[in-house]
């Protein structure tokens, strides 16, 4: 092909293309690209390369292909030719028509001239006709006006000479509305006139509308007139200047005073309130409460005279809509002082009963006030309010209860004499036990008391209340705990700033106060703890104001374990001031004589006097306070059978029990080599809350330190004697206190072997004399105990 | 807590003995000496020895002591030389003993008698070394008396210095000198504990309420001690505060006998008792900084975690206790019945 084709092609692909990029692309013959995608043979594509497309064909087509393909495409060429042709015609076609209209409109212009410069002459005309009309009319219409005018100056000078009977027209019908709008629409023209030409009419209505100034004023002061006429007069006031504000203020001070006498009453009644509670009995509680209750709602007059401020408020509200703040901040001040007094209340001892009726009173006031106020948000004040006196409420009720456990423990303390003692630990176990158990089961029906009640108020604080009860509880419990600890003597630890004063009473403490304490203890820990439990997961479940995290605010296992420690503490605490008395008595005894200069023993040592009667004393203090153990036969039928059978302990691993492993070698005294062959003896176990096992723990540890005092002295023959036949003596009576046979046995047999050892000259007492030295001795304490009883 | 039965085992003492301590001056071993209470056989004073790789207790000495012993300190600056107070019958005194050679193959070899502390009249308590290093001083104690000495081994010499009387009521039964002051010294009382000023031998202060058995000043902290008592334990206490313990462990089941802070972790002690134990405490010290820190709440609470062990391999009561100071994870511990029982703490030491 050659290259006048190939423009006229471009040219034609150019003109109808589609693509507007491929007239272009073709003509640079560059675009890499779509050469190689398209397939070389479509002769269409913008991409076509004749070259290639020859040598595509030859390698394709044999002869005669070549030959028919050459048919086909000159056939082709052909045709375009002449498309090119007709194209070219019908293209010259549209511009020799073209170029006949713009012809044809030249040629119609030419006639419009003359037309237009007709139509400007007659427009002319008409205006010229329009402005002679317009003067000859001007005239008239000049003298019309004027006319008009003075008709109004003269109504309007009419109106103001009628002012003044109209005023007093207004003011006799009451309608200060009109008068105030007629008065105000002449007041320009007083303003401009007053002292010249309307002096007298200025005057007399201006005095007329002083008296509707007055008259309106005393309708503002009225509590009687309806609240939109007194709003309306103030509106009225205002639009005439008069200074309202001071008006306002004036009514607010006097809501004030009347509010404050209202809260003196509050405060008498309060007072009044008080009074009573110091004159009238403390336990009349019944009674106490009707004059609270008739005190706190002196239901007429009170009821009315709320009623009465939330009207006014509303009056005042509609009336001055800018007081109000200054409302707001009254009617706050009233219901802080009104929680106020509550609160304070709260301190002293009263029931929920009390406080729900107290804050039932004010709720109700509240929502009337609030109907009125709603901007005061006195909802949320009150909720404020009875939040914190609610929570006052029960921590106080807590503080109250631990005083009267405390109180239950020590009020039998200061009667040691022998008579009263007999039972006095017992009451006053007995008597805190039901202090605790009561007062906590009695707190919580009071607490059930504020959940049940179906005040609103309260609805929203359920939770919050769940949650101090619960944490009520369990700083209860704690500060029992405390208490308890302080009691005995060994608050210091946990309080070191009252050590001084804690420390000194150590040695006042009664032992049989701590004996109660450690059953107590075990008391609230397996009966008291469960039971609030129960009472708490019945009514007091939810919570969950402090957020899951933390957990329920009362621990029932955490109480359970300080108490369970405190128990254990306490129990060991007993045994121990028992075992140091008794180790002092000891401590005297073996201290105080020269044992090897010991003279040969006449009679049983007063020493086993002293020390019966002491295990007497925590005999008496123990059955007062602990159980008797279940397997107390049955035990003793079997220890006393041998002396191995060690007693079997349940909780062994625990590790205040301690093997003691009392088998001392013999390796001098053939008296010991029997014990090589005894079981291992277990004199450290863990202390039960049984009267055998707290005395029989007493026994061991005072026999123990018996023996140690024992390896502390050297002894001549006689010295080693006199410690065998107290020895020997003090076997019964011991057993009487204990069922533990073997124990004892073995002890007393270790305390002779101490003095055996520790003894120069180591001959025992014979058996006959032995015998007849703790006859005598028996008989006599016999014979005085006869006497004494007689006595 | 219990512990296996871990320790080291010395069956060496055949009579019942009470006492034991620490050979402080030995730098090559770590040794004790412990002296045997026979009243009617002759006493023995062991030297043992924990061979190198601390399996074995082996006996480096047996010396026979005349009379049965109820002190004996080792002195600190010395390996050969130490003190036993003695009785024998109404008879009782206090020496200072010297071990011979100990390259003589006599298999009892007599000790070297060097000092005799002569001017008790009263029954001798316990006899004090200045217990951080050297110094000719010596104390001795008796029921009513405190006496200060001065001694020179070399010579066989001991001059009373001075002396306190502190009256029959008191009845002195022990106690410690202050590792931090070489003027202090802490005596117990029958219900106090008393601290005297050496160098004008007048009582400085006091702790009432104590009935304390054993004293043990903290090796490592000024002012802190430790007092083992019948009832109440464990305590420990701050002497510029005396009013109250600092701290209070539970102690035993029955007396708390012995107490001692371990020579280097001064937080680790160390009690015995006559339940036939030896616990195993860990008790840190107030300093300054944690007093804030610890609530009183807690603070009852904290002895339970503080034990660390309770050792209960003995057969009869314990009242020998002494860390070695070579080796401070080591200590010795002497039973009744003459069982002496070498136990390692490592383990707690390395738990810190």
């Amino acid at each position: 092909m050659d290259e006048k084709a190939k423009r006229t092609r471009e040219l034609l692909a150019s003109f109808y293309s589609t693509d507007p990029s491929a007239g272009g692309g073709a003509g640079v013959g560059s675009a890499a690209s779509p050469r190689k995608m398209a397939s070389p043979d479509s002769i269409n594509s913008p991409s076509f390369d004749p070259d290639v497309y020859m040598s595509l064909l030859v390698q394709k087509l044999n002869l005669e292909g070549l030959l028919q393909k050459h048919v086909e495409m000159a056939a082709e060429i052909k045709n375009l030719d002449t498309d090119l042709q007709m194209l070219v015609y019908e293209n010259y076609n549209k511009f020799i028509n073209a170029t006949d209209t713009i012809k044809r409109m030249k040629n119609n212009i030419v006639g419009m001239e003359a037309n237009m410069e007709q139509l400007l002459a007659k427009i002319t005309s008409v205006q010229s006709k329009s402005d002679l009309v317009n003067t000859s009319l001007f005239e008239k219409r000049e003298h019309i006006e004027k006319l008009h005018r003075t008709r109004n100056l003269l109504r309007k000078v009419q109106f103001i000479y009628d002012l003044p009977t109209r005023l007093a027209k207004c003011i006799k019908a009451e309608a200060y509305a009109d008068a105030v709008r007629f008065f105000i629409g002449s007041k320009p023209i007083f303003e401009a006139y007053g002292d010249s030409s309307f002096q007298d009419c200025k005057r007399a209505s201006e005095e007329a509308i002083d008296l509707v100034i007055k008259n309106l004023e005393a309708k503002i002061y009225s509590d009687s007139e309806p609240i939109e006429a007194r709003a309306e007069a103030v509106v009225l006031l205002k639009q005439l200047n008069f200074p309202v504000d001071s008006l306002k203020t004036k009514l607010l001070e006097k809501l004030e005073d009347y509010l404050m006498t209202l809260q003196d009453e509050h405060k008498e009644t309060g007072a009044s309130a008080l009074d009573t509670l110091e004159t009238s009995e403390p336990s009349d509680i019944g009674k106490l409460s009707d004059t609270i209750l008739s005190l706190k709602t002196p239901t007429g007059t009170h009821m009315v005279s709320v009623g009465e401020i939330s009207k006014i408020i509303r009056a005042y509200l509609i009336i001055f809509p800018d007081s109000e703040r200054r409302l707001i901040e009254l009617i706050q001040e009233l219901f802080t002082k009104r929680y106020g007094i509550i609160e304070r209340r709260v301190k002293e001892r009263m029931t929920s009963a009390d406080i729900l009726k107290m804050i039932r009173v004010i709720w109700e006031d509240v929502t009337l006030m609030d109907e009125v106020l709603a901007e005061a948000a006195l909802p949320a004040f009150s909720l404020e309010a009875a939040r914190s006196i609610i929570r006052q409420f029960i921590s106080t009720s807590f503080s109250h209860l631990l005083l009267e456990v405390s109180e239950a423990l020590t009020k039998s303390q200061p009667m040691p004499k022998k008579g009263s003692e007999e039972s006095s630990l017992q009451n006053a176990l007995e008597g805190s036990k039901k202090v605790v158990i009561q007062g906590s089961l009695d707190l919580l029906l009071e607490f059930r008391q504020l959940l049940d009640d179906n005040l609103e108020l309260l609805a929203k604080l359920r939770d919050l209340i769940v949650d101090w009860v619960q944490e009520g509880f369990q700083g209860f419990f704690q500060k029992l705990d405390e208490r308890f600890l302080a009691l005995c003597g060994k608050g210091y630890i946990a309080n070191p700033d009252s050590s001084v004063i804690d420390a000194i009473q150590v040695d006042k403490v009664q032992t049989g106060l701590v004996l109660v304490l450690a059953q107590l203890s075990v008391f609230i820990e397996q009966i008291a703890i469960p039971r609030i439990m129960e009472e708490i997961a019945a009514s007091f479940s939810g919570g969950g104001a402090r957020g899951y995290e933390h957990g329920p605010a009362f621990v029932p296992g955490e109480i359970c374990r300080i108490f369970r420690s405190a128990g254990e503490r306490f129990l060991l605490l007993y045994i121990n001031m028992k075992t140091q008395k008794i180790s002092i008595l000891l401590k005297k005894r073996f201290t105080t004589p020269n044992w090897i200069k010991h003279k040969e023993p006449r009679e049983v040592h007063m020493f086993v006097d002293l020390l019966l009667q002491e295990l007497e004393a925590v005999g008496i203090e123990v059955r007062q306070i602990l159980p008797q153990g279940l397997v107390r036969r049955h035990r003793h039928s079997d220890s006393t059978g041998s002396t191995n059978s060690s007693r079997s302990n349940p909780t062994r691993e625990d590790k205040l029990t301690r093997t003691n492993t009392q088998r001392v070698r013999s390796q001098f005294l053939e008296s010991h080599l029997a014990k090589l062959f005894e079981q291992k003896m277990e004199i450290f176990t863990k202390v039960q809350y049984t009267q055998e096992s707290v005395i029989s723990t007493i026994i061991k540890f005072c026999l123990k330190s018996l023996q140690e005092f024992v390896r502390l002295q050297t002894f001549n023959r006689s010295g080693f004697q006199q410690i065998q036949l107290d020895i020997e003596f003090l076997k019964n009576p011991l057993k009487e206190f204990v069922d533990d046979d073997a124990a004892i046995d073995f002890l007393l047999k270790e305390v002779i072997g101490a003095a055996h050892e520790r003894c120069l000259d180591p001959i025992p007492l014979e058996a006959p004399i032995l015998d007849k030295l703790i006859s005598t001795k028996i008989s006599k304490s016999r014979e005085e105990s006869q006497s004494s009883s007689l006595a | 807590m219990r512990g296996a039965s871990t320790g080291i085992v010395y069956g060496g003492l055949k009579y019942q003995a009470r006492c034991i301590a620490d050979v402080k001056a030995d730098t090559d071993h770590t040794s004790f000496l412990a002296g045997t209470l026979s009243l009617k056989e002759e006493n023995e004073v062991h030297l043992i020895r924990l061979s190198p790789p601390g399996s074995e207790l082996v006996c480096e000495g047996l010396f026979y002591h005349p009379n049965e012993i109820w002190d004996l300190k080792s002195c600190p600056f010395n390996p050969r030389i130490f003190s036993t107070v003695y009785t024998s019958g109404e008879t009782y005194g206090a020496s200072v003993w010297q071990i011979p050679e100990l390259n003589s193959q006599s298999n009892a070899p007599q000790l070297e008698h060097l000092i005799s502390l002569n001017e008790h009249s009263f029954k001798i308590k316990c006899v004090l070394w200045w217990p951080s290093g050297k110094h000719d001083k010596l104390i001795s104690i008796d029921e009513g008396n405190l006496f200060l000495w001065s001694i020179d081994t070399s010579n066989k010499m001991a001059k009373v210095i001075s002396q306190e009387s502190v009256g029959m009521l008191h009845n002195l039964s022990s106690g410690a000198w202050d590792p931090h002051d070489r003027n202090a010294v802490a005596g117990i009382c029958d219900s106090s504990l008393e601290f005297w000023d050496l160098r004008t031998m007048k009582k400085t202060s006091s702790i009432e309420q104590a009935h304390a058995r054993d004293v043990d000043y903290n090796p490592k902290k000024q002012h802190l001690l430790v007092t083992a008592e019948d009832v109440s334990g464990i305590r420990l206490w701050d002497l510029r505060r005396p009013k109250c313990p600092v701290k209070e462990l539970p102690g035993h089941a029955h007396w708390t006998w012995a107490v001692r802070h371990n020579p280097e972790y001064d937080e680790l002690i160390l009690s015995a008792g006559t339940d036939s134990t030896v616990n195993l405490w860990l008790a840190h010290p107030p300093g300054a900084n944690d007093s804030m820190s610890e609530s009183p709440v807690d603070s009852p609470k904290r002895p339970k975690d503080s034990l660390l062990n309770s050792y209960t391999d003995y057969e009869d009561s314990v009242y020998g206790l002494a860390w070695s100071t070579r080796e401070p994870s080591v200590f010795a511990s002497l039973s009744y019945d003459g069982r002496v029982v070498v136990e390692s703490v490592k383990s707690y030491i390395r738990r810190k």
